[in-house]
């Protein structure tokens, strides 16, 4: 239930018919999604899932099919290592280290693009992982509060 | 001691799966197009998340609308009569081109064109992903739109869709750095391939010979090469002209002449798989 209610929340926010001068500007909802995720929820996070979610975020970004799996598997992977460590420091730190991860798997993104022909600028997905990681934060939140009103809903039906 | 199958060895195992799956899927889906089914059926099925997505953009227009004045309203009518009375005036002529067009094709004894059935759709939403140059039409399979159609606006050739959905297509444009366009140059009739760049405001034409005759300000249109684009759509104009001493090839770089970035209404031609 409460992957359903992030996951809908996820797509309704990469589905938003943004300006095409803020495209450069807007963080990666998919990887905060995962981000909390894998930093909030890993006991409860299932790879399985996270690929069968994955593919829609493609269809809506217009990217190859698999290529956001991909980046979903690698950064839930580095955060669940991480998340002890890194659910106890404050928000800034948090954002560093989120920071981190995504310029990982943004560099990851830069190698799978240029193999598939696009010619991606490196600087605009650092760009993307920095304005994501400074968003960390009112996600996290938003993401808590869904959490929240999803185990309260459940909570309400039992 | 370590354990042998501790929960990291788990969830490192559970992450080799997962990419070895991902990486299957990009290659299949990049190299071999199979599935396209698979991204129809999804899209399809997001279609209610995108309405809801769309909703406020939605209102928010509406709520414009009603708050425009009485004045802006019939200031605004004023204007679009006079454009139509122009090009009402323009049809005319258009209309005596067309027979006199005719007329020498049959004397030439060249086929006839099938005139141009053109939809008229709207652009719903553009890719969030910088690097692709995609937009979502709200015209798909039910209305005539399939794979392979080319999109133009008033300004000239906007792209060609890519994937129709039963609602909505979506349309590559030129600029993206997958696309490759077969193009001349209006002037001299040079034939080239114009190739986007991944930027909404530039493709190039490369690999052109060194003496080739083009100058800034000429303008480039679809050659008709590839049977996909009829001849002769607007596609840019010629910015820069790049001769490096001593390299074989020169190098030419081009806008648009469509606004790709302010689109909001194009047409898509249905009837170019016709001709």
């Amino acid at each position: 239930m409460i992957f359903l209610v992030t996951w809908l929340v996820t797509l309704l926010l990469i589905a938003f018919p943004y300006p095409a001068w803020l495209t450069l500007a807007l963080p990666h909802f998919g990887f905060l999604f995962v981000t909390w995720w894998g930093l909030m929820r890993n006991y409860q996070l299932s790879m399985t899932l996270l690929l069968i979610s994955s593919l829609p975020v493609d269809v809506l970004y217009g990217t190859t099919l698999g290529l956001h799996g991909l980046l979903f598997a690698l950064i839930a992977y580095a955060l669940t290592l991480l998340g002890p460590s890194v659910r106890q420091v404050n928000w800034v730190r948090q954002s560093v280290v989120i920071f981190v991860v995504l310029l990982i798997a943004s560099a990851v993104s830069y190698w799978a693009r240029t193999l598939t022909g696009q010619s991606p600028e490196f600087f605009i997905l650092v760009l993307q992982a920095f304005v994501s990681a400074l968003l960390w934060s009112p996600l996290r939140w938003l993401y808590d509060s869904l959490a929240d009103y999803a185990q309260g809903l459940r909570t309400q039906r039992q | 001691m370590r354990p042998l199958f501790s929960e990291t060895s788990v969830a490192a195992v559970r992450l080799i799966v997962a990419v070895t799956f991902s990486v299957a899927t990009i290659f299949i889906d990049s190299r071999f197009d199979a599935l396209t089914m698979v991204r129809q059926a999804i899209k399809t099925a997001l279609w209610p998340v995108e309405q809801i997505a769309y909703l406020p953009g939605g209102v928010s227009s509406e709520f414009v609308t009603w708050v425009q004045s009485h004045d802006l309203i019939t200031e605004r009518l004023e204007v679009i009569a006079l454009e139509n009375e122009r090009l009402r005036t323009e049809q005319l002529k258009l209309q005596t081109l067309r027979a006199e067009n005719a007329e020498l094709r049959r004397l030439l004894g060249v086929k006839e064109r099938v005139n141009e059935r053109l939809l008229q759709a709207q652009i719903e939403r553009l890719s969030n992903d910088p690097f692709v140059h995609r937009v979502t039409i709200n015209r798909g399979l039910l209305a005539g739109v399939t794979e392979g159609r080319p999109v133009i606006s008033a300004d000239g050739l906007v792209g060609q869709v890519v994937v129709a959905y039963p609602h909505a297509a979506d349309v590559l444009l030129m600029t993206d750095a997958t696309h490759q366009l077969p193009v001349q140059v209006t002037r001299t009739r040079e034939r080239a391939i114009a190739v986007g760049v991944g930027r909404m405001d530039r493709v190039e034409l490369r690999n052109l010979p060194d003496t080739v005759d083009i100058v800034p300000g000429d303008l480039l249109e679809t050659s008709g090469l590839g049977d996909r684009f009829q001849p002769g759509i607007p596609v840019a104009e010629v910015k820069e002209v790049i001769r490096a001493p001593g390299q074989p090839f020169a190098r030419v770089i081009a806008a648009p002449l469509t606004p790709m970035a302010r689109l909001s209404l194009v047409m898509v031609d249905l009837a170019e798989g016709e001709s």
